[in-house]
Formats: structure tokens, C-alpha cells, sequence
């Protein structure tokens, strides 16, 4: 059967030609074989390449043909890929056919082979294929080396997101290969005994240098690297302009880099004129117009590398897509104070096309005029309305005027307008203040604003006029920048001008009045609060006729001096907003609202002090005790200023804390510390009031106060408590009492010293010591050694004579005979010395020798006196210590006492004189009568002497002396 | 290189009379610039080899990187025992530097050339590349001058260098370069250690 098939199909085709011949259509299907067929590898494509022949066709035959091709891999009986391919064929055609295999070609052997079956529709069915052609086999490894390990495939280009297959042959079987991509281990499939394939699937863009991937066995590594391409995106934003109807300018945006060094070719295509053109730049090309005829273009870019092709189209009309070139040199042809002509040149158009140009006038950055022009070559524009002194940019583009479309980059050119006379009179205002009954007036004013400076200030003149003498003028100049000045003047009225001049010439005059005479000053302060947008203060007119107000005050007060600041007000103006960004919180600022007349004399209005924002305040007074008692103290804190403040201070807290109790005292109330300790609190509110008593306190008591003021905002800080001990309740007396009698006896005891000479030769005078009495140098010269001084112990006082000098006359006691040794005792005892005389009627004087104790009474009476002296009285003293004679008596038992014949117990021993008349009786009782005072008697030293030596009779001089005549034989022992 | 190369060398040293150790001040001079320039090219070989290998992506940027089993016919041998070439007379280790550098200032325009095919725009490792090929090829010239001046003859310079293995494909290409790159800081560090014994003989 298949014999007689191919028979037949021989038989046809050596027919076919005279069927041909003799008629165009084909009646039946000629068997035509592929022939020559060559298979050749394109590793660089990893293509299989396939290049074959049909013979047997007539010379000007063409026939539509099918060719069935199968592909096998590793042997001819794994077909692995079968497919047909379709084309129209020739006589002594070679047709040529590629196959892309995913494979790596050099891994694996291949076979090809095909057939064919006319499929030409002027030949009629049935149509059979032809037989196969033999297996032709693909095989890259025979050009290999003898490398012990082979990558595949070389340097393969691939598009991100793509599968690619990698294998490896290696001629060691033995060998233990892993194979990673970067750093990452990759699993394969074996295909061969010694051929693995690893299949990496979406592959991502890693480097523009590529992804190496590469396998190591047991000797030196093998690899190859992936070149990752990203995906080749389309042309956006694609758009023509022509800037001088020559060009064709197209943009685009080619959207981000594949990542290769090869990079994409992009072409422009205009489809009316059939041309083509190259883009040198990857996102602009440029296409000439040479027809002038052709207006509208359409244009298509091709963006192709070797994975993709992509394509945008844009109709395009050369007049409606002009954009002009930027005209150029701009600038100001002439410029005044107000007024600037600009010129500049445009790029001609086309032939003398005209543009329509816009002109732009810019004021600190804003656009302040705009004006069109239609410019040919060049343009000229006249600006005006301008300021003087002020700096502006003139800018200037362009748009085709037939057509507008877009205009063209901008240029621009500064220039400033010349300057003018300042065209506002400065904003002055004053402050005044009297020295030695003169004004002195410091003037100040404001810098004029740019709008109304119309050029740089150089300086200011100020012209003081007196207007009591209009003829007086004074002129002074101040140079800029300065914005015050001093000037002193007499009690005059006064008109002050200012003027602020420059380059051109003065501003107007600003005025101020001066009265010459002190303000009234005595205005009340009120109070105005502040608030976020300043202070808002009003006040009340007092003239119907005034012409305006000023409120002034001091930006920063805490710093002296202070820097004026004033705002001007209408007559209007009843109320107004103080606003200044160097307001601060906690800040008293005082303001002074000022009326000025219609002859523009200032006239206080008003006080003001406020506070932005009230703070507590930042520091307490130092608080003093005083008036500290038992049970209260005193505080005082009256150099605390309440001007100075972060607040209106509404008074003070008084804390007291008591360590013996946690009660607090009455007015104050129990309280929690800002340090968390319980206090007690006391409210002062009145901010005036700097003294506070705390009362009802214990004595002995430790304290501990703390004042701190409060304003609306709160109350000081928390500084430390200070303690107070309250004294106990006598201390006052040894304040009050012994200190003062302290300082009494140190001044008596002073002054005694200072005058101890005075008073010892007042009231002590010295003592004669009969040892050194010029006595004893008589009894020596007549050399009787018998002679001896009596020793008073010796003998029985017998009596003793008092003389009595102011009367000048004796008086003689006459005393009870006692023993020294009867006047022992702890008691004193007393003898009475009774006088000798007839006459004398009442209790003689007594004298008594006893401790020398100091009696005012007596000292004061300035005599001595014989009192009664009785046991039971024992107050009846002697006479004062400071009296002659009780001092001498003193000095007489001291003298006694030094002879050393009286026991120390003895000083009170009773001196009875011998020479006293013996009394009789009564000499033992006292008397009946106390004595009356007698005035001070002189005392002598008394003497015991021998009998022999007493024969002397006593010269008149001696009356005055009393003398004491001794019986030896009673007496001396 | 095998030893068979070294032959002519060592005949040559027999031949030729021993380095005079006074020798002239030029010479003494010419030694110490070569060692200098040598002392330089030490310290920028390490980093140009780092350079090299962190442009080159894994495995190449590994810190562990190494392949000592890898090498290049064409470059200088590296293989020579220690032992070996300190038996070598001076004149004959001096020739071998000199056409070691000259090789290898023709290898390292091979890899800059790669370089520029696979790692293009990539200037620091060009700039690098650059340096290097200008100091050998310095070097070798210099090397060349003290030859002359002590009457060894200067072998002819190889201009051009052909048939360099591992140049198939980007791998081998990057492989060949790291090879290259390697190799050069092993006859640098051979450089130094004998011109740095050179210098020390003349400056007597």
C-alpha cells in the first residue's frame, strides 16, 4: 500500500509540470520532499537553526507549503518539541526556520527532522504529507574543551520576571557538584548522566554587572551570568514643539533604566512622509522640517531593546505647537523716581512672524503689573506708577501670536527707581523732664517706613521755635540713624519740628509742642489687663477738642533706660490695642495715655500698668523678726517692693509651722506645704500691709515662719521655713531689772576707783602708827628703855573721852570695866558710855565697835549717833562706813588687830577709854533714854602710856585730843 | 614557569661577573626609587584586589573568597619555592621581576578591558586598575634601567598579549581578573622583599 502511495505521488509530479502548463489550477496534490535539510546551533540565541530545500518545483511555481518539524533531545526517539511551520515556496528556495530552546543547546544533543504536505488551495484534496526527512543532528559539545565542568548558557541576556534554564556537564562523574545563584544553593534535575538542568524561575534584577550563578565541585569553579534586564516600559508624556518652525523638538519620559549597559534604541517614525530618524538621546530627538508644505505630522516613537518593542503616536501640528525661543537682552533703557522704559529682542519666527510678549513687573517678589506686547525684533515698554528708591524685576516671555500655545522661558532684569523727597513726616513724640526748673525735652521719632523714605535718610533736622520769641530759631542737625535727641530749653512755650531728610531733599515737618511748664503728674493708675493680642485699654476724653491721643510706655522697663515707645490715636479714639512682640509675661509695663490740644500740647490723661500675662511671683521678701516676746514675734517685711513684680501682688502668706503641736493658732488656718508638710497659713490681703504679729505662742517654743506674696497667677516659691525660739516668761526681768542694776554697780564701782585717793583721804585717811609717833623719838632721846608703848589688850578700858570739836568741849564716860574676854561672842556686845558730866541729863552717846556695816540712814543724816543698842536691835549700827569717825574706828581695831595681841575672834572688842569718869550704879543698865544725836566727833588716836610719862599737863593744844591715862597696876599684867 | 625557564638565567648569571657592590650612586639611587615604587605598589595591591572582588558580586564579594587552585598559563609563575628563588643570583631575580611587571602591566589592561565590558561606568574599579597598570609598568621600566646599568640584558618587552585564558565568558572573565589581580600582589610582595635586600647592599 505505501509503495503504490509513493508511486502515485512520483506520477503526479512529473505530471504536475504539464498540468501547469496547460492549466493554472492544480487538480491534484503533488508529494514534494524536504531536501538538504542542516541544522546549525546559535548558542548566543540558543537557537536551533534549520536551513532546507523543495525540489521538484516547477521554475515559476509557488506553491503554499506545510512543514511538520519534530525536534528531539538526547536521542532521536525523545521528541521533545513537534511543530509545523507554514510559508509559501519556490522553486530552488532555501527556507530557513529557528527553534529557541529553552535548553541550553550545548547540554544536549539534538535531531530534527520535518515533512512537508502542499497546502496550496489551487491544489485540490486530498493532500498527504510527504515522508519524513532523516534525523539531523544538533550537537554543540563536540567544540567543548576538556574542561572538567561546563556552565550553559554563556552570558545569557533575560528579562526580569522570566524563567531561564541553566545546566552544567561535567566529565567527573565522581565529582560532588552544588551550583548556587549569588549565594543562594540551587537544586537541579538530572537530564543525562552527566547533565543537570536547573530551572530559575522570575528572575529578579540584582546588578547592572549582572547575577552570577555558579557551580564548584572538587577543582576550580565554573559560571555564568545572568545580564537581568527590567522590563522595557513605554514612552511617557510624549509630545513635539517646534521653537522656530524648523525643528520638531519630541520629548518623553523613558521611565526608569533597564539596568543593562545595552541600552534601548529609540526611533521616530512620521508616517505621512515615510522618514525615520535615529534618537541620539534616550528621552528627546529632534526632526527637521524641510517641507514647508507639510503642517501636521504624525509622529510614532519606537523603543525597542532585545526583549521588547514599544511604541506611542502623537498627531502633530507645526502651528499649534510653536514654543518661542526666550527673547534676551532685556534691560532698562531709562529709569526715574517713578518711571522705567524696558527694551528687549526677540528670535524671529518663521518669516517675520510677530509674538505676543508679556511683560512683568515684580514688588517684593509679587507680580504688581503685567503688560502684552506684540514684538516682532524688538520690544520697548514704558513703566510707571513706580516708587522711587525701590527695587524691582522686570521679567518678560514670549508666545507665538498666530497660534498661542506656550511661552517661552522667562528672562528677567532688576533695576531700581532713583530716589524722591521722603513723602511722610516723621512720627515724633517726646518725653520731658525738669532740671533746675528748666525743661529738658528728649525727643524721639520712628524711622520712616521704605514706602516713605524714598531713598536712604542721611539725617534729621530739628528746629525749635520759641514761641514767646518768635525771632528766636535753633537748628539741629542729627544724623541718621539716630532716631532722638536732647534738647534743653527755657520756660518757654515751644514749637519743635523735625524733619527727615535725604538724598533729594525733607520730608514734611512733624510738630510738637512744648509748654515749658511741669504737667500734672497727679493722675490716678488704674490697671488693664492683658491679653493674647496685647493690652486693651481705654479711656475717657477730657477736652472736647482734642486732636488726638498717645499712649506711651517702655518695650523692655526691667532694662534701664528706657526705650520709648509710643502710638499715635485719633481724636476719635476712645480705646485701643498695645501690642509689641517684646511684651513678656510676668512683665509690669506702665502706660500713659496722653490728650493732645489743638496746639498740640500733651496733656497726661491717664495711667496704666498692666501685665501681659501675671506670673506668681519669682522671689519672697526677707522677712525680719522683731518685737520677739514669750509668747509673740513680729514679722516685717517692708523693703519688699510690690512695683516689681511678675504680678499684682494681693498680699502674703504667712505659714507657721510649731514643732510643739500640730493646732494651728487661731486666724490661721491648717494648710499642705508645696512640700507635702502641714502647715498653718494666714492670709494677708492686702498687699500693703508688711508687718504681721503672730501672737498667742508658747514660751520656750521653737517656731518657723515663711511669708511669700501671691498674685492672681499664685503664690511665690518654697523657700526654707526660718526658726524662732520664743524666750521664757523671765527673761524680761533680768532684761529690765538686773542689767540695768549691773551696769549701776559697775559705774559706782568705776567711779569709786577713779576716785579711791579722793575717798580714803575723805572718809580713810591714814592712821598714825604710834611706833612712828614722834613720841616714842622723845622718849628714845631721854633713854629711859622702861619707856614702852601700852598695848591696848592689855588693859581694862576704863573710860574714854570724847571731845566733841565742833563744841569744843569734853566729854568724859565713864564705862563698866569689862574684860576683852566678856566681849567674845557671836553677838556684839554694846557698852554704854555714860558722860562725866553733872549736866548731862540723858543716856550718853554710845559707841559701839562692831562689824562696820554700811547704813544709809545714818549716812545720810551726816552724823554719827548714840543709839540705844539693845540685843533685840540689832539693826542699831554705828554710824555710816563713810563717816571719819567709823572709819577710823575701823582702822583703829585693824590697827589693833595687826599688833597681833587679838585673837582674830575679838574684833568686836568694847573700847572703853580709861580716862572716862567712873559711873556708879547704874553703869551696868542702859540707859533710859536713848541718846539724842550727837554731832560727829573728832576721834584720836588713843595711846596708853606710862604714868610718869603722862605728868605732863595738856597744853591748850591737847584739849582737842583725847587722851587715855592707864593705872598700870590695874591695867598691865 | 618552569624551572627549565630559568635556565638561560642561571647561565646568563654564570656569565655575567658578579654585581659590583660598590657601584655608582645612580644606581644605589635607581635601586632605591625601584624599591620605593615597589613599597608603594605593595600597599595599593591589597586594596585593589578588594576593590576588584566587591564589584564582581558573589562569589567573589564573599570575605572568605579564594581560589588558589585557579591560574593563568600566561602570568608569571608563582609556584616557585622559597628556597629556590633566594638561590637565585640577583641578576637573575632581578630580570624576572622586571618581565614579571612587564607581564603583568599587560594582563592588568586585559582586565581593566573586561572590566569595562562587564562592570562599564564602574570607575573605581577602573581608576584602580589604571594606577596599578601605570606603577608596574613603572616599575618595570625602572627595573630595566638598573639592568642596564649593571649590563644584564633586558629581555624583550612583550607587547602584546594574546590567547589569555578564561576569556569565554563573563564568569571566566571575572575569574581571570581576580587571577591576574592576585597574582600581581605575590610578585609585588617579591618585588619589595628583594629590591628591599638591593637597596641594602648598595646603600653599603
Amino acid at each position: 500500500m505505501a509503495l503504490f502511495a509513493v508511486l502515485q505521488t512520483t506520477f503526479l509530479l512529473t505530471l504536475l509540470p504539464l498540468r501547469t502548463y496547460q492549466s493554472e489550477v492544480l487538480s491534484e496534490p503533488l508529494p514534494l520532499t524536504p531536501e538538504s535539510l542542516k541544522v546549525s546551533i546559535n548558542s548566543t540565541k540558543q537557537c536551533l537553526h534549520l536551513q532546507w530545500t523543495v525540489h521538484n518545483l516547477d521554475y515559476h511555481q509557488e506553491l503554499k507549503m506545510v512543514f511538520q518539524i519534530q525536534i528531539s533531545r538526547f536521542k532521536a526517539s525523545n521528541v521533545i518539541w513537534m511543530g509545523n511551520y507554514s510559508t509559501t515556496v519556490k522553486r530552488n528556495q532555501v527556507l530557513h526556520w529557528s527553534w529557541e530552546s529553552e535548553l541550553p543547546l550545548e547540554c544536549a544533543i539534538h535531531f530534527v527532522r520535518m515533512r512537508t504536505m502542499v497546502d496550496d488551495a489551487r491544489i485540490p484534496a486530498p493532500r498527504f504529507w510527504s515522508n519524513w526527512s532523516s534525523w539531523e543532528k544538533a550537537d554543540a559539545q563536540n567544540s567543548l574543551g576538556d574542561h572538567p565542568l561546563y556552565v550553559f548558557p554563556k552570558d545569557k541576556l533575560v528579562e526580569e520576571g522570566s524563567d531561564v534554564t541553566i545546566c552544567y556537564i561535567s566529565r567527573n562523574h565522581q565529582d560532588n557538584i552544588s551550583c548556587y545563584l549569588e549565594d543562594e544553593l540551587t537544586y537541579g534535575k538530572q537530564l543525562d548522566q552527566n547533565v543537570w538542568a536547573f530551572k530559575l524561575k522570575n528572575v529578579s534584577f540584582h546588578r547592572k554587572t549582572g547575577t552570577n550563578f555558579y557551580c564548584k565541585g572538587q577543582g576550580v569553579p565554573e559560571g555564568v551570568v545572568l545580564f537581568v534586564s527590567k522590563v522595557l516600559e513605554e514612552p511617557k508624556d510624549f509630545s513635539c514643539e517646534t521653537r522656530d518652525l524648523k525643528t520638531v523638538t519630541c520629548t518623553w519620559d523613558p521611565g526608569s533604566d533597564t539596568g543593562l549597559i545595552q541600552l534601548p534604541s529609540y526611533t521616530l517614525f512620521e508616517s505621512f512622509s515615510g522618514k525615520k530618524t535615529l534618537c541620539k538621546h534616550r528621552n528627546r530627538c529632534d526632526w527637521q522640517v524641510t517641507q514647508d508644505s507639510q503642517e501636521v505630522y504624525n509622529f510614532t516613537l519606537v523603543a525597542e531593546n532585545y526583549f521588547r518593542k514599544r511604541s506611542v503616536s502623537i498627531l502633530f501640528n507645526l502651528i499649534h505647537g510653536v514654543h518661542p525661543l526666550a527673547p534676551y537682552n532685556l534691560f532698562p533703557k531709562s529709569v526715574s523716581a517713578t518711571n522705567a522704559t524696558m527694551s528687549w529682542k526677540v528670535s524671529s519666527i518663521g518669516h517675520n512672524s510677530a509674538l505676543l510678549c508679556q511683560l512683568q513687573l515684580l514688588g517684593e517678589g509679587k507680580v504688581i503689573q503685567q503688560h502684552n506686547i506684540s514684538v516682532r525684533v524688538n520690544g520697548e515698554y514704558l513703566l510707571s506708577e513706580l516708587k522711587p528708591d525701590t527695587e524691582y524685576v522686570a521679567r518678560v516671555h514670549c508666545a507665538y501670536a498666530d497660534h498661542f500655545w506656550k511661552w517661552s522661558e522667562l528672562i528677567s532684569q532688576n533695576f531700581t527707581t532713583a530716589e524722591a523727597a521722603p513723602s511722610e513726616a516723621p512720627d515724633v513724640w517726646r518725653d520731658v523732664t525738669f532740671v533746675s526748673g528748666h525743661p529738658t525735652v528728649t525727643l524721639f521719632w520712628k524711622p520712616l517706613s521704605k514706602v516713605h523714605t524714598n531713598g536712604k535718610i542721611l539725617f534729621y533736622n530739628v528746629v525749635v521755635e520759641n514761641l514767646d520769641e518768635p525771632s528766636s530759631l535753633e537748628v539741629l542737625s542729627v544724623p541718621a540713624p539716630a532716631n532722638s535727641t536732647k534738647v534743653t530749653l527755657n520756660r518757654s512755650s515751644y514749637q519743635i519740628y523735625v524733619t527727615a531728610h535725604n538724598s533729594v531733599g525733607p520730608s514734611p515737618a512733624s510738630a510738637v509742642a512744648i509748654s515749658g511748664h511741669p504737667e500734672n503728674e497727679n493722675v490716678e493708675e488704674g490697671r488693664v489687663n492683658g491679653t493674647e493680642d496685647g493690652f486693651h485699654m481705654s479711656w475717657k476724653p477730657q477736652s472736647r477738642n482734642a486732636t488726638g491721643y498717645v499712649v506711651e510706655w517702655c518695650d523692655d522697663p526691667q532694662n534701664l533706660p528706657c526705650v520709648l515707645q509710643w502710638k499715635n490715636l485719633g481724636p476719635t479714639n476712645t480705646g485701643t490695642v498695645i501690642s509689641s512682640d517684646a511684651f513678656r509675661p510676668g512683665v509690669r509695663y506702665d502706660f500713659r495715655i496722653y490728650e493732645i490740644s489743638a496746639k498740640g500740647m500733651a496733656h497726661l490723661l491717664e495711667k496704666k500698668a498692666g501685665y501681659l500675662k501675671e506670673l506668681a511671683p519669682s522671689y519672697n521678701p526677707e522677712v525680719a523678726t522683731i518685737n520677739l516676746t514669750s509668747h509673740s514675734f513680729t514679722l516685717s517685711w517692708k523693703d519688699y517692693s510690690t512695683e516689681s513684680q511678675t504680678g499684682f501682688i494681693q498680699g502674703y502668706y504667712v505659714y507657721l509651722k510649731s514643732k510643739t503641736g500640730e493646732k494651728c493658732h487661731r486666724e490661721f488656718e491648717k494648710t499642705v506645704l508645696p512640700d507635702n508638710s502641714v502647715g498653718c497659713k494666714y492670709t494677708i490681703d492686702n498687699p500693703d500691709q508688711k508687718t504681721f504679729v503672730v501672737k498667742d505662742l508658747q514660751p520656750e517654743s521653737v517656731y518657723e515662719f515663711f511669708v511669700t506674696p501671691y498674685t492672681s497667677a499664685g503664690e511665690g516659691p518654697l523657700d526654707d521655713f526660718t526658726k524662732v525660739t520664743t524666750p521664757d516668761d523671765y527673761s524680761h526681768i533680768l532684761t529690765h531689772i538686773i542689767l540695768p542694776m549691773i551696769f549701776c554697780v559697775l559705774v559706782v564701782t568705776i567711779t569709786c576707783y577713779l576716785k579711791s585717793q579722793w575717798l580714803k583721804d575723805k572718809c580713810y585717811p591714814d592712821i598714825p602708827d604710834p611706833y612712828k609717833s614722834s613720841v616714842l623719838s622723845l622718849i628714845k632721846f631721854k633713854e629711859n628703855p622702861h619707856i614702852t608703848i601700852m598695848n591696848v589688850n592689855d588693859c581694862v578700858p576704863d573710860a574714854i573721852e570724847v571731845v566733841n570739836k565742833p563744841e569744843g568741849s569734853k566729854i568724859q564716860f565713864i564705862g563698866t570695866r569689862k574684860s576683852p574676854t566678856e566681849t567674845k561672842g557671836t553677838k556684839p556686845v554694846y557698852l554704854d558710855l555714860l558722860p562725866t558730866e553733872k549736866n548731862y541729863s540723858g543716856p550718853g552717846p554710845c559707841i559701839c565697835f562692831e562689824n562696820f556695816t554700811y547704813n544709809q540712814a545714818a549716812s545720810d543724816l551726816g552724823y554719827c549717833g548714840h543709839f540705844p543698842v539693845t540685843p533685840q536691835a540689832p539693826h542699831c549700827q554705828l554710824g555710816p562706813l563713810t563717816s571719819p569717825e567709823n572709819l577710823l574706828k575701823t582702822l583703829e581695831q585693824n590697827y589693833m588687830n595687826s599688833l597681833g595681841e587679838i585673837p582674830a575672834g575679838e574684833a568686836n572688842l568694847n573700847y572703853v577709854s580709861q580716862l572716862a569718869s567712873p559711873m556708879s550704879g547704874d553703869k551696868e543698865s542702859p540707859p533710859a533714854n536713848p541718846p539724842e544725836p550727837a554731832l560727829c566727833s573728832e576721834y584720836k588716836m588713843q595711846m596708853a602710856i606710862p604714868l610718869g610719862l603722862a605728868s605732863p599737863a595738856p597744853s591748850k593744844n591737847s584739849s582737842l585730843s583725847s587722851t587715855a591715862l592707864l593705872d598700870p597696876s590695874e591695867h598691865c599684867h | 614557569m618552569g624551572y627549565h625557564l630559568l635556565a638561560p638565567f642561571c647561565l646568563l648569571a654564570l656569565l655575567l661577573p658578579p654585581l659590583p657592590f660598590g657601584a655608582p650612586m645612580s644606581t644605589a639611587e635607581s635601586v632605591k626609587q625601584a624599591y620605593n615604587l615597589a613599597l608603594h605598589l605593595q600597599r595599593q595591591t591589597s586594596t585593589l584586589l578588594q576593590t576588584y572582588l566587591q564589584h564582581q558580586g558573589t562569589p567573589f564579594s564573599d570575605p572568605d573568597f579564594s581560589l588558589p587552585e585557579l591560574s593563568l598559563s600566561t602570568l608569571p609563575d608563582t609556584e616557585m619555592f622559597f628556597e629556590t628563588w633566594h638561590g637565585l643570583e640577583d641578576e637573575v631575580r632581578l630580570s624576572l621581576i622586571q618581565e614579571a611587571f612587564w607581564s603583568f602591566s599587560q594582563h592588568l589592561r586585559l582586565v581593566m578591558l573586561d572590566q569595562d565590558d562587564l562592570n562599564h561606568g564602574n570607575s573605581i574599579v577602573e581608576d584602580q586598575l589604571w594606577k596599578a597598570r601605570l606603577k608596574a609598568k613603572s616599575l618595570a621600566g625602572n627595573l630595566a634601567d638598573i639592568m642596564t646599568a649593571l649590563g644584564v640584558t633586558t629581555p624583550p618587552a612583550n607587547t602584546h598579549l594574546s590567547n589569555v585564558p578564561l576569556g569565554d565568558t563573563a564568569f571566566q572573565k571575572r575569574c581571570r581578573g581576580y587571577v591576574i589581580i592576585r597574582d600581581f600582589g605575590f610578585w609585588t610582595d617579591r618585588a619589595v622583599t628583594f629590591l628591599g635586600e638591593l637597596k641594602d647592599k648598595y646603600s653599603q
